[in-house]
């Protein structure tokens, strides 16, 4: 294969293009559902293609195929090139690609045991397991649990001469019951919502969860939720959980430091951003404990990756320093507009997709609290636990989070549960709240497998480093 | 293209390998390009050429799933008995009814030649005379334009053998000025159906009339939501709601509320493959011929749609609207939901209300926060305006709504007569079919700073 797309590169070449790369990617995928103790989804998937991006006349062409024939290949990057003379129909300045290395390099990502080695029955075994577990309550009226594996082989090559070869695995899993009775449904989940937890490391991963362990307080806390009282509309102190802490970077911060975003070309789908070029290294964007950095190199998080889809090596970039906006998430063609190189953003979600700007593990650096001790120093308040809806606008400045399970604080303990709670705010705002996050011992990345952006839409896997952390004056409900 | 007769051809060959006891093959396949633009050029361009066959294959009642994308003899087979092996390997589901038998499809036209031959180029020249169009005035224009053709084609042990070709145009366009936004969108299997000029129009005029916005207190207000922004509600709807699984599990707000009335009778939603004028598509991906399916009649809940597995619990027949295999667990869909027109001309729609705000589009919809009351929340964009008198008086600062969408629909005013087709992911066998919709109170939660 790589001689055949070297051969691409070298016609591309010929024919006066700027620029080209080509990536082949081959994707496996094993997807396993058990509901109510069935099994009643498992397959197994396999995507195989090839991706030619080029620069000729100061645009951009793309074109893709899965028909890996020299012949199909050829026409391919012929596809390419026409496509890049038909964006030229829209004139404007040409593309600047920043400054990069070519790298020939392989990366393997960690993994102590296969997941595709593990036989089928033990993974539906403990499956089953811990539907049989959640369904023993009458008011559970479903039970789901399921695991997701992923192993990716990437080769990307480049008219500057990049040679890399990249081996990653994914793991993933998770499970919620949804209790019933006759009026309203409640859920719950672990070991996060929306599907669970995800890393690039293999079926150790989803050992450590110990997900057998949780399936009891799960249903019974599914249960407990029915009876609960609606969370109380009040302006308080909250203390967000780490998994919702991971949503709230993700959303709040994650997607506004995007640069295309920034720069416009997200607009029509995803939106733009309140960060706009002028509050680089200017804006206060949270209080001053607040560090967040963008960092691709953590062995395991879900963002995690030796070589970008450009050939940009991973790497850790400052974000937020003490509270001050520092940073963005670039790529070679936006870099250049901050006078930057690339931190090596860009990231497609397989050989059919052109690489976009897309989270790392973007994560909000642990601070000095136990989670006992937040708890007991706060006086009143309410704790938010894994995120149930989300919803922020265009900008990323008013953001609405409801969670699946909340409980109030009340002279610095836990009292009772409360059902359906939802806060919002306004981001800058919000984050200038925040006056505690707990230590690196309650800090964890958690594995977010479905970021959506980009036409056609791309589903990318990002992660956030997130601990517990307390927010003061925070609006809770909708109704004041 | 690879045409009918070849590519049953082939799917049949492989199927006449299979040991299993039933065995179903399901062919996608696509060429698809989309054209991006925003502050007025195109920054991406794109063109794939993709399928995925997927197997599914029955060892009494245990099933095993497979897929790949590729079409070569030897990686069918592979894949083919990857799925038996799938199926070997897992316990027996009691509850399986086995796959479906063959089916009578109704004949649809879904395929334009036009369509299917329009090249890059072509797609840029119309992006140009759209970008044109904010130019005049001095704004920027970002938005997609899209079109592709493919191939469905289901083979099966049971004696299915459905095929249908497919084109799709989609185009959607925001027009940006300094303070504000408009929008407009368009979907169709023939590009010649869209009117790229009177879209950019909308989309200008709306974002010349919303420029320097001013801000509204949140509250309770009538509202005129178009086309655009129904379509959003509805998918939520679509997605929590209308399918098997959720209402099977208690978390769908028509989940032991059928017969009883919901919503204004002005209310009227139902799941319409079959219509020739909207996206319309024959059969669902077991090879189900689809169904109409009437959701909320009058405002009264009628149902909700099935594939062949939940119609085996619900103790009725599929309606034919099952996924692909691989996200079979997510349960049946509706792909192609019509909320009823009304009476009232679109033109009118204004001159009903005192004082209440009109919405363009909605932006990131949420409808998890309560789903057994259908409670919403989301954030307008792209053209949001103050009515009073029955005029539109100036554009507003966008705003947060959190809402039942039961009660916002009981409050129903009047719906227009006239419809729009609005995109969803899956366009390429279905949309969503809305018109314009009053409402007498919609509340919004809470504002943001543009």
């Amino acid at each position: 294969m790589k001689d055949k797309l070297k051969e691409c590169i070298e016609w591309l070449r010929g024919k006066g293009v700027t620029y080209a790369d080509c990536r082949y990617i081959r994707k496996e995928n094993e997807a396993i559902r058990v509901s109510d103790s069935v099994v009643d989804s498992l397959s197994r998937n396999i995507d195989v293609g090839v991706g030619m991006r080029v620069l000729a006349n100061g645009c951009w062409g793309f074109a893709a195929t899965a028909i890996l024939t020299p012949a199909e290949l050829m026409k391919t990057a012929n596809q390419a090139l026409q496509v890049a003379k038909a964006s030229a129909v829209t004139k404007h300045d040409p593309v600047v690609l920043a400054e990069q290395e070519p790298f020939v390099d392989f990366y393997q990502s960690p993994c102590v045991r296969d997941p595709f080695a593990v036989s089928t029955d033990e993974k539906i075994g403990l499956l089953v397991k811990v539907t049989d577990v959640l369904k023993k309550a009458k008011k559970i009226k479903s039970a789901e649990a399921a695991m997701n594996f992923f192993k990716t082989s990437k080769l990307f090559l480049s008219s500057e001469g990049a040679d890399i070869e990249q081996e990653i695995v994914e793991s993933g899993a998770g499970y919620h019951a949804v209790a019933f009775d006759g009026k309203e449904a409640q859920t719950r989940s672990y070991p996060n919502s929306q599907g669970g937890d995800f890393a690039t490391r293999g079926w150790e991963f989803v050992e450590e969860m110990q997900l057998l362990n949780h399936a009891e307080r799960v249903r019974e806390e599914a249960v407990a939720l029915l009876q609960a009282a609606p969370c109380p509309d009040e302006v308080t102190t909250i203390i967000i959980c780490g998994p919702q802490m991971a949503l709230q970077v993700h959303e709040s911060c994650g997607h506004p430091i995007e640069l295309d975003r920034v720069l416009g070309t997200e607009i029509s789908l995803a939106g733009g951003s309140f960060l706009s070029l002028d509050k680089l290294g200017k804006l206060k964007y949270g209080s001053d404990i607040v560090n967040i950095n963008a960092d691709a190199t953590i062995p395991g998080g879900l963002g995690s990756f030796g070589y970008d889809d450009e050939g940009v090596k991973a790497q850790r970039t400052p974000i937020v320093e003490r509270g001050l906006f520092v940073g963005y998430l670039t790529g070679r063609d936006t870099a250049p507009v901050i006078k930057q190189r690339s931190n090596g953003a860009m990231r497609a979600d397989g050989w059919n997709r052109i690489p976009i700007i897309r989270m790392t593990n973007i994560n909000l650096e642990p601070g000095e609290w136990t989670l006992a001790n937040l708890i007991a120093d706060t006086e009143r308040g309410i704790f938010l636990d894994f995120n149930k809806s989300w919803s922020i606008d265009d900008k990323r400045l008013n953001f609405q989070f409801g969670v699946e399970c909340a409980w109030e604080i009340k002279n610095g303990k836990l009292g009772q549960m409360y059902k359906n709670a939802v806060y919002t705010g306004i981001t800058p705002e919000f984050w200038n709240s925040c006056d505690a996050i707990c230590n690196r011992d309650h800090w964890q990345i958690w594995g977010v497998a479905n970021c959506g952006k980009g036409e056609p839409m791309q589903s990318m896997h990002v992660a956030h480093g997130t601990a517990p952390a307390r927010f003061r004056n925070v609006k809770v409900g909708v109704s004041k | 293209m690879i045409g009918k007769e070849k590519l049953l051809k082939k799917l049949e060959s492989v199927l006449a390998h299979s040991t299993a006891d039933q065995t179903e093959i399901v062919y996608v396949g696509d060429e698809f390009g989309l054209t991006r633009f925003a502050n007025s050029f195109i920054h991406q361009n794109v063109y794939e050429n993709n399928c995925r066959i997927l197997f599914r294959t029955v060892l009494g009642k245990r099933v095993g799933v497979a897929s790949t994308n590729s079409l070569v003899d030897a990686d069918l087979k592979q894949t083919l008995d990857n799925s038996i092996e799938i199926a070997r390997s897992r316990a027996e589901n009691p509850k399986f009814p086995g796959l479906p038998k063959a089916g009578k499809y109704k004949q649809l036209a879904t395929f334009d030649k036009a369509t299917a031959r329009c090249t890059p180029m072509l797609r840029a020249k119309t992006v140009q005379k759209v970008i044109a169009e904010a130019t005049k005035q001095g704004f920027t224009m970002a938005g997609a334009y899209s079109t592709s053709s493919g191939e469905i084609a289901i083979v099966s042990s049971r004696g299915v053998r459905a095929y249908q070709p497919v084109t799709a145009a989609s185009i959607n366009m925001v027009t940006m000025s300094d303070t504000s936004s408009g929008y407009a969108s368009a979907v169709s299997r023939r590009t010649s159906d869209i009117d790229f000029k009177a879209l950019a129009k909308t989309a200008v005029d709306k974002c010349k009339l919303s420029q320097n916005p001013q801000a509204l207190e949140p509250g309770e207000y009538e509202v005129i939501l178009e086309p655009a922004a129904v379509a959003e509600v509805v998918e939520w709807l679509n997605y929590t709601g209308f399918g098997s699984k959720s209402f099977q599990q208690g978390t769908s707000f028509l989940a032991s509320r059928i017969g009883r009335k919901i919503t204004s009778e002005k209310i009227t939603i139902y799941d319409n493959a079959l219509d020739p004028k909207a996206i319309a598509f024959p059969f669902d991906f077991e090879g189900v011929p689809k169904k109409k399916v009437m959701l909320i009649d009058k405002g009264v809940a009628k149902g909700v749609v099935y594939d062949s597995m939940a119609a085996i619990k619900g103790k009725t027949k599929s309606t034919g609207h099952a996924l692909p295999a691989t996200e079979a667990a997510e349960g049946a869909l509706g792909l192609n939901i019509v909320v009823a027109p009304g009476k009232t001309p679109r033109a009118k729609m204004i001159s009903g209300v005192k004082r209440g705000i009109l919405v363009t589009r909605f932006h990131y919809i949420n409808g998890l926060i309560d789903t057994r009351n259908s409670v919403l929340t989301g954030m307008t964009r792209d053209g949001t305006f103050l009515i009073e008198n029955g005029e539109l008086k100036y554009g507003i600062k966008n705003l947060r709504f959190t809402d039942s969408m039961m009660r916002a629909f009981k409050s129903t005013v009047a719906i227009s007569k006239e419809s729009q087709l609005i995109a969803a992911w899956w366009s390429s066998v279905g949309c969503v079919s809305v018109p314009t919709i009053h409402l007498g109170s919609f509340k919004f939660s809470g504002k943001t700073e543009f």
